[in-house]
């Protein structure tokens, strides 16, 4: 059994990041969200690709992306959407935070030249590692981290969890009714693990 | 005012109705049917909107980071915290507000998890059971448990509850109406680990139907609970029990997106209209023979503060200068722990089991409270959430080493919430916050608070609890929350205490105001203590009790 005690919460890390958004979340009406999910998803229905992040932009957070939610047997954040999801942050409620993301892609790319010669999103993925380990405590990172994992697990109409792909790789299943057993431990009540 | 073609009743804002309440919540919804149903004229002002079951579905992102319950319908409406008076409060960017609480018909009882604790008789009378402590606002209710318990049996029964009695619970003169919710996973291992401790885990009461009941269906355990509407009717909110059965008397008009912003009081003393926005912030004034405040413990005592005129100088009512005091939201720690097995904990409901012996202050622990555990899956049962939390705890987490126990884990997690008593501290308050104001002058609300230190020693004991459930429960990996001071709370609580002595409380022991007389104070600000966690049953019994009081005085001509 291994145990361990975290130094700061997950309300402190939610709270922290909300400091970052500038009270994005709380400004934002329902009317609003509906409006620009509605739009997301029509944008990428016409296989436009993205309607606020420039291309170059993409191509450095789609990398980010997959460093933060790695492809293995099955798809990373880039291919899940995160990306697009970033596109409907940037033209809503992350959108006052968005020249900052901009200065921590600037600043990524400029690490990567001046270590490997190249962008980040050209580098290998294990250099890519080493140089996004350089900006882990940046707010750009904790932006970035937070909108691919939104993007991988919220709903596909607001652009990422493409397919839901992203629920099944957790091994969640969108229904609304369940029957008891839910689970080994109600189904076997009497045996331990 | 229009009124919609259709509406069961329509009332001119200019003729005083018999009643209006403000907030249409947990105890507002239960106001609304008792007074109607006793033949009042009532008006009910709700800042959220009208929401029926088809508008809650399985939006993570709209519901948990949009605010879509929580946030203000028509305008941003700004909260500050400070742990200290000394300091300057802030408002949190975003995130959650420090008061939490659901803006919408039904209120928190929307959006809550539905458990639903009855307290005890010695929560009523701690004081005289433990002595005094010295700087704190620990007294007893003027009221016991006895006197309440008809109201709980009532509450039980009107809202629609599920549950069975555990070896520590209090007399009661009525059986649950409906049997426990089928355990979960949490529920197995929670009671698993505490038999080998040597404890009692019970099935856990919930405000959640396990049956048919009223013309309402059983709970489909589609997992969406905390924090969501219910698409099923399913979760005994006021919206789907209370608030049609109001309607149906052709008696009471609920007023959605009708923001209150001050209570009007004539000349001699009473109250006269209450002040409102509509959803686009123009003026309005319900006239009212009484009104009843039953807005939370954070938007009560807002209001009161801000209906200040020549007469009430500190706030409407505030001559004790309590309005706001002694605001407790019970203390909450969390410890995790992932299974070899999976339990599916995201589906069905929170909590299906909890355990109450440690519910009683053990002065042998060397400080005042107690408190009550559940096994959940907390907001890991959301995926979003879930991901968040493997990340969120010290430096964020990411990579091929994250992924695989974000992956692993969300059918394998569980949690244990304790939540406990809280000591009642007039340090901590709510109030207006002299600098931040809402896009039509409202104060923003200010909340200043620190738990007391017993708080959180209590918090910590019942935390070393759950890891030795959680251990003898098989877990294979475990980590904890930090215990410490918090920043935001959903149980609102003490701000109007109710008393016999209108030097030391708000309302009086029938929740009225010790002076105004047709202003009434009845929701979570109304207690005197805290209970040990989960107090809207408590609310909803307060209410009812309230209602007949208040029912009784207006028909004898005492209002």
């Amino acid at each position: 059994m291994t145990r361990t005690t975290r130094p700061a919460s997950r309300r402190d890390f939610i709270k922290d990041t909300g400091v970052l958004l500038g009270g994005a979340w709380l400004g934002l009406t329902p009317t609003a969200l509906v409006a620009a999910a509605e739009a997301a998803r029509e944008l990428e229905a016409q296989g436009a690709p993205l309607s606020h992040i420039e291309p170059g932009d993409a191509l450095t957070l789609g990398a980010v992306a997959d460093q933060v939610w790695p492809p293995d047997d099955t798809a990373g954040g880039r291919e899940l959407g995160a990306v697009h999801f970033m596109d409907f942050a940037a033209g809503g409620f992350m959108a006052g935070a968005w020249p900052m993301v901009r200065e921590g892609i600037a600043d990524l790319d400029r690490r990567s030249r001046e270590a490997h010669e190249a962008d980040f999103a050209d580098l290998d993925f294990d250099t890519q590692t080493a140089v996004l380990a350089g900006v882990e405590d940046t707010p750009f990172f904790s932006i970035a981290h937070f909108l691919t994992l939104l993007g991988c697990f919220c709903l596909p109409e607001y652009g990422g969890n493409r397919d839901h792909q992203g629920w099944a790789q957790i091994g969640f299943d969108r229904r609304h009714a369940w029957l008891p057993p839910f689970g080994f431990y109600d189904a076997n009540p009497g045996e331990t693990s | 005012m229009m009124c919609a073609p259709d509406a069961p009743a329509c009332f001119d804002t200019r003729k005083p109705v018999d009643f209006v309440i403000v907030g249409s919540g947990a105890s507002g919804g239960v106001l609304a049917r008792e007074l109607s149903q006793a033949g009042f004229d009532v008006v009910v002002l709700e800042q959220g909107p009208r929401r029926t079951a088809r508008d809650f579905g399985h939006d993570e992102f709209k519901t948990m980071f949009g605010g879509e319950l929580t946030g203000h319908p028509s305008w941003p409406d700004p909260q500050t915290f400070r742990r200290d008076e000394g300091e300057t409060a802030t408002a949190p960017g975003g995130g959650l507000p420090p008061a939490l609480y659901a803006r919408t018909v039904g209120g928190s009882s929307v959006h809550f998890s539905g458990n639903y604790w009855r307290m005890r008789p010695l929560d009523f009378k701690e004081r005289s059971l433990l002595g005094p402590m010295e700087g704190t606002g620990f007294v007893d209710w003027p009221i016991s448990y006895e006197e309440l318990e008809p109201y709980y049996s009532k509450a039980e029964w009107e809202i629609g509850v599920s549950g069975t009695p555990g070896p520590f619970d209090p007399p009661r003169s009525k059986p649950y109406p409906l049997p426990p919710m089928p355990v979960k996973g949490s529920g197995v291992l929670l009671e698993r680990g505490a038999s080998a401790m040597g404890w009692h885990a019970q099935p856990a009461p919930v405000a959640i139907l396990s049956q048919p009941y009223r013309g309402r269906p059983p709970c489909s355990h589609c997992g969406f609970c905390i924090g969501f509407g219910c698409e099923m009717n399913a979760k005994s909110s006021t919206l789907v029990t209370m608030i049609p059965e109001a309607e149906a008397t052709g008696r009471c008009e609920v007023r959605p997106m009708s923001t209150v912003y001050r209570i009007v009081t004539g000349a001699n003393g009473r109250v006269e209209e209450v002040a409102y926005l509509d959803a686009q912030g123009q003026q309005h004034a319900q006239k009212a023979r009484a009104v009843v405040l039953a807005a939370n413990g954070a938007e009560t005592p807002r209001l009161l503060l801000m209906s200040e005129s020549s007469a009430h100088p500190d706030g409407l009512g505030n001559g004790s200068g309590l309005v706001g005091k002694y605001l407790m939201g019970n203390g909450h720690s969390v410890i995790h722990g992932y299974f070899e097995h999976e339990l599916n904990d995201w589906k069905s409901i929170q909590v299906t089991r909890i355990v109450h012996d440690f519910y009683e202050t053990d002065p042998k622990r060397g400080f005042y409270g107690g408190g009550g555990m559940d096994g959940r899956p907390l907001v890991n049962a959301m995926p979003a959430l879930h991901a968040l939390t493997e990340a969120g705890s010290g430096p964020l987490r990411w990579g091929r080493e994250y992924k695989r126990d974000v992956r692993s884990g969300f059918n394998r997690h569980m949690g244990i919430l304790s939540s406990t008593t809280s000591v009642p501290l007039a340090r901590n308050n709510i109030s207006l916050d002299p600098n931040l104001k809402d896009a039509h002058g409202r104060p923003a609300i200010r909340m200043t608070y620190r738990d007391h230190d017993d708080d959180l020693a209590m918090m910590q004991f019942l935390q070393d609890r759950g890891q030795e459930i959680l251990d003898a429960a098989g877990a294979l990996r475990t980590w904890r929350e930090p215990v410490g001071p918090q920043g935001f709370h959903a149980h609102l609580l003490g701000t109007c205490r109710m008393g016999d002595d209108p030097a030391t409380s708000v309302v009086d022991r029938f929740h009225r105001s010790h002076e105004v007389p047709n202003l009434f104070i009845c929701d979570g600000s109304s207690m005197v203590s805290s209970g040990r966690g989960q107090p809207t049953l408590t609310i909803q019994a307060l209410a009812f009790r309230a209602a007949e009081h208040i029912a009784g005085f207006a028909r004898r001509g005492e209002i």
